[in-house]
């Protein structure tokens, strides 16, 4: 072997040599590979697991903590994930994971997250709860991601649009007529509304002022009141409502008695009632008796001859009694012993 | 008048067919013949490291100048075309990918298809018009095990290590402009070229530019050894050498891309 050969050798060996060294270098350093450093591996399961490819950033509470290790397919249609967490990073309490796209372009990223703070979504939770129940192994869903919610948005943009090719279809010429006939209608109600609004607002001011006079009589009437019940107040104190209520307790036995009592009179009514009505049974017999002119009184009210007679009487009676007025001594004397 | 002249047109196109057929077997056979003279070690290996030197380490030169000022000009591209409408770290992204799997193997494969297909084809056509190579085979030398297999293979091994520079090279120097060209702060590009980077970015491309060392040196071995006549044959195998590379080059990217990108995602 020349020297020159050996040269060659020499340098087309260190030249690849190097080249290989600083792209492996490269490769490692752009993949954040780490060497010496322990990393913890935690396993996460779920039943898809998106556009999540190995080498993707796991994030605890927004921090970088680890990376997708690896994702192979599991038993009864699961995803097995496989998180290298670095050795300071510590889980949540309840740890779930989420799968998600970090962003509008493509980039995706693992979550891991506490339970509770799993987003309020039925189908999500559902999917962690479905995913529990592995020992060892974290509960996992997977979030849509962006190509999915533009789906949905597209969907939605067509309805959108087949509404408003409706709506376009709808307003036509004649609807826009009508349209401009009911602006038009409505101001000139809008002016109407205004006048009105006008005349209100003065009855409102009326009103108010009113309602200012009646709150200042209310006011007044108030300090009277609060005049009253200090002197209630005052009254109370000085021991003559006491008063008040013992003669009223008075008044009130009083009362009482006056209503036993009448009730007492009450029942000698009731018995004079009964004497009464028999009395005027016996009258009615006797009126009865009269009237058929039986007996002396029937006589007496039924003979005009009586009443002649007991009326020339009378007037006798009345000259002798003039006359015994007149001169006693005639027909009486009055002697003591 | 010359033989061809009131030929029918099926005629005419049998005979092209038939040029195309014979060309394709003297490549195959050429082939062959170098991949049957790959087991004599004791010929080819003594010379090697002298072309891996001449084909790798003297092009490094112009495949990392080339790189520099494609990285460059990946980042203003990028910039300049999407830089209002993505994140500014995807000017990273963009000059990462394509510097690595795309841009680093084909121009510098076309750079050294120029300087390594001609520099082969130039230097064996000469062997050959000045009947070197009949010297050779007098002195019961296999030129393929003497002349092809050395630079095949040095153009096989090398080509990838000189594009690896190249990829190296680019991103740095799109790196640097997107810093001081674009306002993309550092931290940005490394999020873009990391965003989607994967080994298989530079296996594409380092798997890629070996396969065009291959053929940029059994391009120029066949032309240089199917040369005819004086200088002016020489410059005609060169010049062959040299399109036959550059077409060569871009049908094997085509090649690659639809056998390895088919069906494959970034994730």
């Amino acid at each position: 072997m020349t020297s020159k050969q050996r040269v060659n050798d020499a340098v087309v060996g260190s030249t690849v040599l190097a080249v290989i060294v600083v792209v492996v270098a490269t490769i490692l350093w752009v993949n954040q590979s780490s060497f010496g450093s322990n990393t913890d591996s935690v396993y996460a399961r779920t039943r898809d697991v998106g556009g999540v490819g190995v080498g993707n950033a796991v994030v605890i509470r927004g921090v970088q903590s680890g990376r997708v290790d690896q994702i192979a397919l599991g038993d009864s249609g699961w995803v097995v994930v496989r998180l290298a967490l670095d050795e300071d990073a510590r889980l949540p309490t309840d740890p779930v994971v989420l799968l998600a796209s970090s962003s509008l372009f493509g980039e995706w990223q693992v979550t891991v997250l506490d339970a509770e703070g799993v987003p309020n979504d039925r189908e999500l939770r559902q999917a962690v709860e479905e995913a529990r129940g592995a020992r060892d192994t974290l509960p996992g869903a997977l979030l849509p991601d962006i190509a999915q919610l533009t789906a949905v948005a597209g969907r939605i943009a067509g309805d959108v649009a087949t509404v408003a090719d409706r709506v376009r279809t709808a307003f036509d010429d004649e609807a826009a007529q009508e349209m401009r006939a009911t602006i038009r209608n409505l101001a000139s109600l809008s002016s109407e509304l205004e006048r009105t609004v006008s005349r209100q607002s003065r009855n409102l001011d009326q009103v108010g002022t009113d309602v200012q006079r009646g709150v200042r009589d209310l006011s007044a009437a108030a300090a009277v009141i609060d005049s009253v019940a200090r002197r209630v107040d005052a009254s109370t104190s000085r021991g003559e409502i006491t008063t008040i209520v013992s003669t009223v307790q008075q008044a009130a036995q009083e009362l009482l008695a006056t209503s036993q009592q009448l009730r007492g009179l009450s029942a000698d009514v009731g018995r004079t009632q009964i004497q009464l009505e028999r009395a005027v049974a016996n009258a009615d017999s006797v009126f009865a008796k009269v009237n058929t002119g039986n007996g002396t009184l029937g006589l007496l009210v039924n003979d005009p001859r009586l009443y002649s007679n007991s009326d020339s009487l009378v007037i006798e009676l009345r000259a002798l009694l003039t006359d015994i007025r007149t001169n006693p001594r005639r027909y009486f004397n009055l002697r003591i012993f | 008048m010359t033989a061809s002249t009131g030929m029918s047109p099926v005629s005419r196109l049998g005979r092209i067919v038939r040029g195309w057929m014979e060309a394709l077997g003297r490549g195959s056979r050429f082939v062959r013949e170098t991949a049957r003279a790959v087991p004599d070690t004791a010929t080819w290996w003594p010379h090697a490291s002298l072309h891996a030197r001449v084909l790798g380490v003297d092009s490094l030169p112009i495949g990392i100048f080339i790189a520099l000022f494609t990285g460059i000009v990946l980042a203003m591209l990028a910039d300049y075309s999407v830089g209002d409408i993505v994140p500014p770290y995807f000017v990273g992204t963009l000059v990462q990918k394509t510097v690595t799997m795309e841009l680093a193997p084909v121009l510098t494969g076309l750079a050294l298809a120029g300087r390594v297909g001609a520099n082969i084809a130039a230097e064996l056509g000469t062997m050959k018009v000045t009947e070197q190579i009949d010297a050779l085979e007098t002195l019961a030398y296999d030129p393929y095990a003497y002349l092809v297999v050395p630079r095949v293979l040095a153009g096989t091994v090398m080509f990838p290590v000189v594009v690896a520079a190249a990829m190296l090279v680019g991103v740095f120097s799109g790196w640097l402009a997107a810093l001081w060209l674009v306002d993309v702060p550092t931290v940005q590009f490394l999020k873009g070229v990391r965003l989607f980077f994967t080994e298989f970015d530079v296996r594409y491309g380092l798997v890629k530019s070996a396969s065009f060392g291959t053929a940029v040196s059994l391009i120029g071995c066949y032309c240089g050894l199917h040369a005819r006549g004086g200088a002016q044959g020489v410059g005609g195998a060169a010049t062959r050498a040299v399109v036959l590379s550059a077409v060569m080059i871009l049908v094997l990217d085509a090649f690659w891309a639809i056998v390895w990108l088919t069906g494959r995602t970034i994730q």
